[in-house]
């Protein structure tokens, strides 16, 4: 049995690792298409502005891009080092998707990144334009791959369990590809990117009209971003809901724990706006509730119900009885595995072969589990309320607050009087941290929702973990925390310069903006380019 | 001729879309929605900052003074 507090040290390694990563990727997603619009409205409009807004906007995506990357690959290798039984277990699923990803992202997105930083002189505006805009769609279909991936682990349809290989194989791409899973979160996380992007580009521009530099930039970003932001917000919204709605058929613990909803209820059910729940008592402290709200959220209707952790527990009580002869049918397969009894057992219990292996962890011997040691295994398909609740509602708070500015940016901007609202702008400023909260906040969400499994319902993660030493999880855990630190400090940094010096503005007078080139030509083209060629 | 070659081209485009919402509509139609709706945020934001320089001419306009010159 593989050491639990390796296991736990993984799990720190990965959460560590993702967190550090997706404070890069967000703003990668929403700012590629903020680009690609301000260069559509260079291209159709010719204004030399809107050129200054892309190259200006897209400097600061660059320095964003090569850091997402540089802590995105870590991740991706840490499948096969330090989750190796999950990789053998699901990789056949799993790998596909993957694959795909880093093709997506190393060819096409790398490739159009390229073109798109060194391009400006040397492509046609509507070459150009094009770049960007594949830039923008290989950023985001990069990230389709990668949720693909992580929706499999959420809800695992496409797929069956092979008791001979003793590995899951696939069935449907089809059903992989379009679980309403996959979909939700697709769009829902690639949306909430939109807003990182519109809520940075905002920021900084209220920052410039704080100081009256760069005002005309400031405003069209400004302006371009808070349309950008108001409508994806709102899309965000609309798919956190959805979210919630797959969940309650595919994750019922997951949505109970988001809920904190101990006790089944009778529809229609109330809504904990305020709760501190105790995992140990099961039960709420301080509860404030809003009457009706909860059915209407979860199952768009006031008789709808969802069950409690306390119906949960007894169906994983079940669950878990059915699933042991599954585990040891398998144990007699794999040493025989002609045996038709053996795999007939198998079969006959096999949708609970998942509990079957939550119980080992107590009950090695299968042959002999005490009710006791089940009880302990439905206990521990529940996952930790306190963290999933709370992380829940602090999205959904920043969700709301970025709503609330946006609509304000939006009346603002359009009578073009956002310049004179100091107060507003500086509010603007402090709003940059919110989204990367409401992104880590909804991940935490998602992935300590998923406990005890690394594949909902199939694998738990106790047997996931590759069977490290214990020294060794923790000189890596070290090592990257000390290095993704370093590559956060050097981002911030390189961002904090860039947006001090500003864009280059021919004219201005500005020392720190003086005029040139925002790419050095290569000589052989120099004399014979056209600086701005038509498309 | 050109005028034909973009006629091919949008029915081309006409075809992927209804193919492409004939495949998702009974499936949940979320990539769908990404595709149209990411379009239409892009298309707004675009049409945003072109109605920000109308304002700014007609301000001008009013005022007597040439408008603020970008760049």
């Amino acid at each position: 049995m593989i050491d639990a507090t390796v296991v736990e040290l993984s799990r720190w390694q990965f959460a560590s690792t993702v967190i550090y990563h997706y404070l890069f990727v967000p703003l990668t997603l929403g700012l590629s298409f903020l680009l690609a619009a301000m260069e559509t409205v260079y291209v159709t409009t010719g204004k030399p502005i809107y050129r200054q807004m892309a190259q200006f906007w897209g400097k600061l995506f660059m320095i964003n891009f090569a850091l997402g990357v540089a802590t995105g690959l870590t991740m991706e290798f840490q499948f096969g080092t330090n989750w190796s039984f999950y990789s053998s277990f699901v990789g056949d699923i799993f790998g596909a998707p993957l694959a795909i990803e880093g093709l997506m992202a190393f060819f096409m997105e790398s490739t159009f990144v390229g073109l798109m930083v060194f391009g400006w002189e040397r492509l046609s505006k509507g070459q150009h334009l094009a770049v960007t805009w594949l830039v923008a769609l290989g950023s985001n279909l990069s990230a389709l791959w990668i949720l693909i991936a992580n929706s499999f682990m959420q809800d695992p349809l496409g797929a069956h369990f092979n008791p001979v290989t003793l590995r899951m194989e696939l069935t449907s791409f089809q059903q992989l590809i379009f679980s309403p899973d996959a979909q939700s979160k697709f769009v829902h996380t690639s949306i909430a990117g939109y807003v990182t992007g519109a809520i940075f580009v905002a920021g900084i521009s209220a920052w410039y009209m704080l100081r009256n530099r760069h005002m005309e930039l400031a405003k069209r970003s400004f302006r371009m971003a808070a349309l950008y932001g108001v409508l994806a917000t709102v899309g965000v919204i609309t798919l956190g809901d959805a979210l919630g709605f797959v969940a309650a058929q595919a994750q019922p613990t997951k949505l109970a724990a988001m809920e904190g909803l101990w006790k089944s209820e009778p529809a229609p059910m109330a809504f904990n706006l305020i709760a501190f729940p105790d995992q140990s008592l099961q039960k709420n402290e301080g509860a404030v509730q809003v009457p009706y709200l909860l059915s209407l959220l979860v199952t768009h209707s006031l008789d709808g119900s969802v069950p409690g952790i306390d119906a949960l527990e007894r169906q994983a009580a079940q669950k878990v009885e059915n699933g042991i002869p599954a585990v040891l049918a398998l144990k007699t397969l794999s040493t025989n595995p002609h045996d038709i009894a053996a795999l007939a057992q198998f079969k006959a219990h096999e949708q609970d072969l998942g509990y079957g292996f939550l119980v080992q962890r107590y009950a090695p011997d299968l042959e002999h589990v005490t009710p006791q040691q089940v009880q302990q295994a439905a206990r521990d398909s529940i996952p930790p309320v306190a963290a999933v609740f709370w992380s829940f509602r602090l999205m959904v708070g920043f969700g709301l607050l970025m709503l609330a500015y946006f609509v304000l940016a939006v009346i603002y901007t359009l009578r073009n009087r956002v310049q004179h609202q100091r107060w507003f702008l500086r509010a603007a400023v402090w709003m940059i941290p919110i989204p990367f909260l409401a992104n880590e906040t909804g991940w935490l969400v998602a992935e300590l929702g998923r406990q005890p499994w690394t594949v909902f319902g199939v694998l738990p993660t106790w047997m996931s973990a590759s069977t490290h030493s214990v020294g060794y999880m923790v000189f890596s855990l070290s090592g990257f925390v000390l290095l993704y630190s370093i590559f956060i400090a050097v981002e911030m940094a390189l961002m904090v310069r860039s947006i001090r010096q500003g864009p280059d503005e021919p004219g201005s007078g500005d020392s720190r903006s003086a005029p040139r080139p925002a790419i050095a030509p290569h000589p052989a083209y120099a004399a014979a380019r056209d600086p701005h060629p038509e498309g | 001729m050109k005028t034909f070659l973009y006629f091919l081209l949008f029915m081309f485009i006409a075809a992927v879309v209804i193919l492409l919402a004939a495949m998702l509509g009974d499936l949940g139609a979320w990539y769908f929605a990404w595709l149209i709706g990411t379009a239409m945020i892009v298309l707004i934001a675009a049409a945003g900052a072109a109605l920000l320089d109308t304002q700014e001419e007609q301000a001008a306009g009013r005022s007597g003074q040439a408008p603020p010159r970008p760049s």
